[in-house]
């Protein structure tokens, strides 16, 4: 299911717009909308323009790694955009063989996190604010991991059941909609599969995190209308491998990775707080387009 | 105390007997069952000296100053979220100063063990990597807030202040119960019960060679100034409270007078390029310091939780930039889970190489295998606690489950061991109470605060000693109404004189007025209102009631009249009572003017008027001499006790009782009008005071002329009553009531306090002492109001006004109040716009 083809290079435009009812005085503002750098993703260039003009403006790397940059506004003003462009070269991932480790062994290595990199990977088997692994996300991902059935391949089947069971439906869910109630509705969109399937690899003691990035414009895949997200899952002596349960697809050149984090709360892209303002219009327009190869 | 219930001599010695607690347990005064331990001869002595009669008295006396200094502990879940007065047991806890040497350095050392573990834990994380501390207690716990990893604090001090809670062994050691290292309370409650004792017992406390608190105090705020962004010459410090609300606002607005510094909340202040700044009337303020007493997570909306917006957006990126020290520093909540206790011997060796001085009470963290299995084979004896306090810091006894209460328990702990944390279960020691029915042995536990002195740590030399609320129970709670004590530690040598012959503190406070934040001008602002208002409400029944009881049927009738057209005009008049007969009844009338003085509930009533007061006067509390606030616990108590039922009692009873709100109100407003220096402070007290005074006349003209029927002399009569200026009329007209004298004391008489005129002066005089910074534009557009206002005032023209027409109304008169009504609204309205609103901040809609 991979895309095998030569590495893609994209212009990414990810634009933020809000409109309030009544002025705002003042906006602080942070967002992660610079792209990582990767072995297989080269960020040629990206920058982040904010009308008004901030009066204040700071890049740096948050906790996981990601880009973040923060800015404020201390100008009267009733609108207010934020535009990040950047220019991406995507080369494809490395082939992982789907016969890798047991995952049953998996836990074994987070717990005892001999390694450093087991270690840092055992941060994400844990409960994070969005989610909270319990029983019946175990309950759902047992199907998936049959006895002795390698890591990869059980993560894959578990990402084609969210494909497959779940509706796609912009619209039926907001961020706050509870784990549990996306799983019971079988419905919503990346996000909420991606964390219904972090929660269901964390159920079992696997380490799982959220990936939040773009798709292709123009790709068949669903979620490119705003920025997309996925999930890494940590194969021990592999490292981190990436399932897209929106498109049950393994992430390749298609798919530009922004952040990562425990989960939506880590990674999200613009947060904001505004002093006045009133009621809020928000608008989000995203376009990665392919320019030649 | 009178003479009559003084007991005799005989039974006076018997009261200070105390009886041994139960065996196998420490007792802090006796050892076998009636030695004194050494360090309590003195005081032993010096309170039999005392006699038993006397230390009732002295307590009494304590008493009623923590009443009078508003000495309160919020308990959460009452539904008036009322403070309840702080309950402190005059007879101290002694411990000897040799004893507390020991307690001292284990103390120091034991925060500087944690200290240097948020240094590891929020940098390098070594202690993860090097296989020192599972990595489970840090990855899940909530406390640990990633956006704070990797921020170094000035000198690398993490935790600026600490407290620690410690219990006695059965053997007579000590052992920590529990770590406190977010915001710890308990070091103004024991700066306070010092006081207390220092007012009560100075003799004694002196005698007894107790250490003397206050060195701390100062030392450490020192140091704290110290550690202020380098090349602060003067760091602006201040300290940020998360409302009145929590159960310790007492002790925030304690520090900030004690320190002399701002009280804030979080939307004083404002994070610009990196900077916090205080919002004040006169512009933005850099602030340097802040002592935080909000839980670190709700300190920065933007970074931290996600789900409040208390707190200021920005903060940590501040703190990130070095640019404020924040005491503690955020995400120091992370090494106050229980769990830390079982690694802390080991971490002790490492990080400082040294044996860790003082135990822990012994802890077993579920989340290893080994000492999980000993927690469920020992079940029984253990008490279990989640392993991170922010899921709540409910404590289980498994003892005294049922099987199968104990079987969901296992079940639970099997599910998600590495949130279980077993302990042992502590016999704590006993120490004398002293209580209403004697003295009796109850449990104690002695919280110990310690801050950063410069270099190291320093240790209160005392502490706050909490004591169980019955003999045998071991929950030591100030939530569940447990008390306090003062702790003396006693016996040293060479030290200068304690509190006592220090005198009390100087009751006024001298924060410059520029430093005034909006949010305290604001409440200032509403408490000249409220004072107002309720001083209008207490004339109006004052002089309404006694017209209702007058013993000739016709004068009551004629009171039900102007009662009525009064209550009706001004909308005091309930539903029920509206063109219903029921009005016509006087005794009715008699017992809503009754409920209006003595029901809390009733809007618009004394009592009501008054919890708006008590509200605001709390909130700025730190700015509020103690006079003042004795002034108003005063006011209060005459509303605590319940109204005599009979109706003639409760008639009396309301008439006193509103002559002494006047009074009181009366000092209360002087108090007010003098204490928070002439600034902008007391400006905006009065100009709510003006705007309400100012209100309140125009209604009662209305009500008392231009909608009076004819002939008007009652309600002229009532009128002049209410506006407290009968004196004034009969000795400037020495005449009869006439409508035109009435509209020139009362509505143009500039010279006059009450009148509308001499308001409408005083608010163009206090809107010109505005502060006038440029951010906020100029305040033009009030001054024109003002002036518009007092010149409609000055040319007022009476005889127009008296006039009634045909049809005998006063419409004029009518329409020309209302003017004036709306004028008053709209300048009260722009100066609250321009300098006393807060934009209420809202979240962006996270984009995807």
């Amino acid at each position: 299911m991979h895309d095998t083809k030569i590495h893609m290079l994209y212009s990414v435009t990810h634009a933020t717009r809000y409109r309030y009812d009544a002025p705002v005085s003042q906006c602080q503002s942070e967002v992660r909308l610079t792209p990582r750098s990767l072995p297989w993703q080269t960020v040629v260039d990206s920058r982040i323009e904010t009308t008004p003009a901030p009066a204040w403006f700071d890049s740096r790397q948050d906790y996981f790694g990601n880009g973040v940059s923060s800015f404020s506004i201390h100008e009267r003003h009733d609108r207010f955009s934020t535009v990040a462009t950047s220019h991406v070269r995507i080369d494809p991932r490395p082939v992982v063989s789907m016969d890798a480790i047991a995952w049953e062994e998996a836990p074994q290595v987070l717990t005892k996190h001999a390694e450093p990199i087991a270690l840092e990977a055992f941060e994400f088997v844990f409960d994070s604010p969005f989610v909270a692994s319990g029983p019946e996300l175990m309950a759902y991902a047992r199907p998936s991991f049959d006895a002795g059935r390698p890591l990869i391949a059980a993560a894959a089947d578990l990402s084609h059941r969210i494909y497959a069971e779940f509706t796609y439906k912009p619209e039926s869910t907001s961020i706050e909609t509870p784990l549990l109630d996306t799983l019971r509705m079988k419905r919503g969109v990346c996000q909420d599969f991606s964390h219904v399937m972090i929660g269901a690899l964390r159920s079992l003691g696997l380490a799982a995190r959220y990936v939040s990035g773009y798709l292709r414009s123009g790709s068949d895949h669903q979620g490119g209308e705003a920025s997309h997200a996925w999930v890494g899952v940590f194969i021990p002596d592999v490292g981190w491998v990436d399932f897209d349960p929106t498109n049950d697809v393994m992430p390749g050149t298609d798919h530009v990775t922004l952040a990562w984090g425990r989960d939506y709360a880590d990674v999200t892209p613009m947060k904001g707080i505004a002093l006045g303002g009133g009621h809020q219009q928000v608008e989000v327009e995203v376009r990665v387009q392919a320019i030649e190869a | 105390m009178n003479n009559a219930r003084l007991p005799s001599k005989a039974t006076r010695e018997r009261e200070w007997v105390y009886r041994s607690p139960q065996d196998g347990q420490w007792d802090e005064l006796l050892h076998g069952s009636n030695h004194f331990r050494p360090h309590w001869m003195r005081l032993a002595a010096g309170l039999r000296r005392m006699g038993y009669a006397e230390f009732d008295k002295r307590e009494e006396t304590g008493q009623r100053l923590i009443q009078s200094n508003g000495i309160t502990y919020n308990v959460y879940g009452d539904p008036q979220g009322k403070e309840r007065p702080w309950l402190m047991d005059l007879l101290p806890l002694a411990i000897g100063a040799s004893e507390w040497e020991q307690i001292e350095r284990a103390v120091a050392q034991r925060v500087t063990l944690l200290n240097a573990v948020l240094g590891d834990l929020y940098g390098t994380q070594r202690l993860l990597y090097d296989g020192l501390l599972p990595p489970e207690l840090v990855f899940a716990n909530p406390a640990f807030l990633r956006p704070c990893s990797g921020i170094v604090p000035r000198n690398g001090v993490y935790l600026q202040n600490y407290a620690v809670d410690l219990a006695r062994a059965p053997n007579g050691s000590w052992w920590v119960i529990a770590d406190r290292a977010q915001a710890p309370s308990g070091l103004g409650y024991a700066l306070e019960n010092r006081l207390v004792s220092a007012r009560t017992l100075p003799t004694l406390l002196d005698r007894c060679r107790t250490r003397s608190l206050t060195g701390f105090f100062d030392h450490t705020f020192e140091a704290l100034l110290k550690l202020a962004p380098e090349g602060i010459a003067e760091p602006r410090v201040v300290v940020l409270t998360s409302g009145p609300h929590n159960e310790t606002y007492f002790e925030h607005s304690f520090l900030s007078k004690h320190w002399r510094v701002p009280l804030v909340g979080g939307d004083d202040l404002t994070v610009r390029e990196n900077q916090v700044y205080l919002k004040t009337l006169a512009g933005l303020d850099p602030v340097h310091v802040i002592v935080r007493r909000m839980d670190d997570d709700f300190c920065d909306p933007l970074e931290l939780r996600g789900d409040s917006l208390l707190g200021v957006p920005g903060l940590v990126q501040a703190a990130r930039a070095g640019t404020v020290f924040i005491a503690n520093s955020l995400g120091s909540g992370l090494v106050e889970t229980p769990s830390l206790m079982a690694f802390l011997p080991m971490l002790s060796k490492h990080l400082l190489g040294e044996a860790l001085q003082m135990p822990s009470v012994a802890t077993w963290w579920c989340g290893q295998a080994e000492p999980r299995r000993h927690v469920l084979s020992d079940l029984e004896h253990l008490v279990i606690k989640p392993t991170f306090p922010r899921f709540g810091r409910n404590v289980e006894f498994p003892a005294r489950m049922s099987a199968d209460e104990r079987k969901a328990l296992i079940a639970r702990i099997e599910a998600h061991p590495a949130h279980y944390v077993a302990q042992e279960q502590v016999d704590l020691s006993t120490t004398p109470v002293h209580t209403h029915r004697g003295i009796e042995a109850r449990h104690v536990v002695l919280r110990v605060p310690a801050a950063w002195d410069g270099s190291g740590y320093a240790v209160l030399p005392g502490g706050l000693a909490r004591v169980s609320t019955g003999g045998k129970s071991l929950v030591v709670s100030m939530q569940l109404g447990g008390g306090a004590k003062d702790t003396w530690v006693v016996g040293r040598v060479s030290e200068p004189t304690s509190e006592a012959s220090r005198g009390p503190r100087p009751s006024h406070i001298e924060i410059p007025s520029t430093e005034l934040s909006s949010r305290v001008a604001d409440n200032l602002f509403w408490l000249g209102r409220y004072a107002e208002r309720l001083e209008a409400t207490a004339r109006l029944i004052r002089v309404l009631l006694p017209g209702l009881s007058g013993e000739a049927a016709q004068g009551r009738s004629a009171a039900v009249d102007t009662t009525l057209h009064f209550l009706e005009g001004l909308q005091l008049l309930p539903k029920e009572f509206q063109d219903s007969p029921i009005a016509r009844q006087w005794w009715r009338l008699q017992g809503l003017l009754g409920q209006m003085v003595f029901d809390a509930d009733h809007v618009s009533g004394i009592g009501w008027n008054l919890r708006q007061i008590r509200r605001l006067a709390w909130e700025v509390k730190e700015r509020l001499s103690l006079d003042t606030w004795r002034v108003l616990q005063q006011l209060e108590r005459g509303f605590s006790s319940a109204p005599p039922m009979n109706p003639d009692r409760r008639f009396v009873a309301a008439g006193n009782q509103l002559d002494d709100v006047v009074i009181m109100l009366a000092a209360f407003s002087g108090l007010l009008s003098e204490n928070p220096t002439r600034g902008h402070g007391w400006r905006f007290l009065d100009i709510g005071r003006r705007v309400e005074r100012a209100l309140q006349m125009i209604e009662l003209l209305r009500v008392g002329v231009a909608t009076a029927p004819y002939p008007d002399d009652a309600y002229l009569d009532v009128l002049v009553q209410v506006a407290d200026s009968a004196t004034t009329y009969r000795s400037r007209y020495l005449t009869a009531i006439r409508t035109r004298f009435v509209l020139e004391l009362l509505l143009t008489d500039e010279a006059y306090p009450r009148s509308v005129a001499y308001q409408m002066a005083a608010l163009l005089d206090r809107v010109d002492g505005l502060p006038r910074p440029a951010a906020l534009g100029s305040p033009i557009t009030e001054h024109a109001l003002a002036s518009r206002l007092r010149a409609l005032v000055h040319n007022a023209r009476i005889d127009e006004l008296k006039r009634r027409d045909t049809r005998g109304k006063r419409l004029t008169l009518e329409a020309y109040l209302q003017t004036l009504r709306n004028g008053v609204i709209d300048l009260s309205e722009g100066i609250s716009a321009r300098y006393l609103s807060h934009s209420t901040a809202s979240r962006l809609t996270p984009s995807i």
